[in-house]
């Protein structure tokens, strides 16, 4: 598998898991991965906001936008 | 596939942004930079998340230190905007109204 496979495939995985996405301010979200874009903007189902560890909000749909991104990464189970 | 607008409940979001396409004509909730929140009603938006809102209300959340105990006080503005064009490089996340029923 080539390296740009392996990153195309690891974001297909991720459609309709739970994730964390962490934005550059140290926000946390956690929530299920509705879909992504070429820009890293990030729609999100049943999300929770976490700041410092604490949660502060509930979404039901999130749309974030993707330059405020730091990582995605994939969730084994809901806290 | 369904067209814009019509069959919205079985309309699959199969890019972000439609999830803001869904959202158009309703109130939505915005996170800013700078600790600033925007409600409004979507009356359209583009690619780079420029936005226009009516009815906007903003919300601004300072935090001062009191000096004799350290504690942190936060104290939130808010502020009332007929119409409100938001430049797109300012928005952290959008989100819709929390639909009734779901």
């Amino acid at each position: 598998m080539s390296r740009k496979e392996a990153l195309s495939s690891f974001i297909q995985q991720i459609h309709g898991r739970p994730v964390v996405v962490k934005l550059n301010s140290g926000v946390d979200y956690r929530g299920v991965l509705a879909c992504l874009d070429g820009y890293m903007n990030i729609a999100l189902e049943q999300t929770e906001e976490y700041v410092n560890g604490q949660l502060k909000n509930k979404y039901g749909d999130a749309f974030i936008r993707g330059n405020n991104v730091l990582y995605i990464s994939t969730q084994k189970r809901r806290i | 596939m369904a067209d814009d607008g019509e069959n919205v409940s079985v309309m699959t979001v199969k890019e972000p942004l439609d999830l803001i396409r869904l959202s158009l004509d309703e109130r939505i909730y915005v996170k800013m930079r700078n600790e600033r929140e925007l409600r409004g009603k979507l009356h359209a938006y583009d690619q780079h998340l420029n936005m226009v809102l009516g009815d906007a209300e903003e919300t601004i959340t300072t935090v001062e230190i009191d000096e004799e105990t350290y504690e942190e006080v936060y104290r939130t503005t808010k502020r009332n905007i007929p119409m409100l064009f938001v430049r797109g490089d300012g928005v952290i996340l959008v989100s819709p109204p929390v639909r009734v029923g779901v």
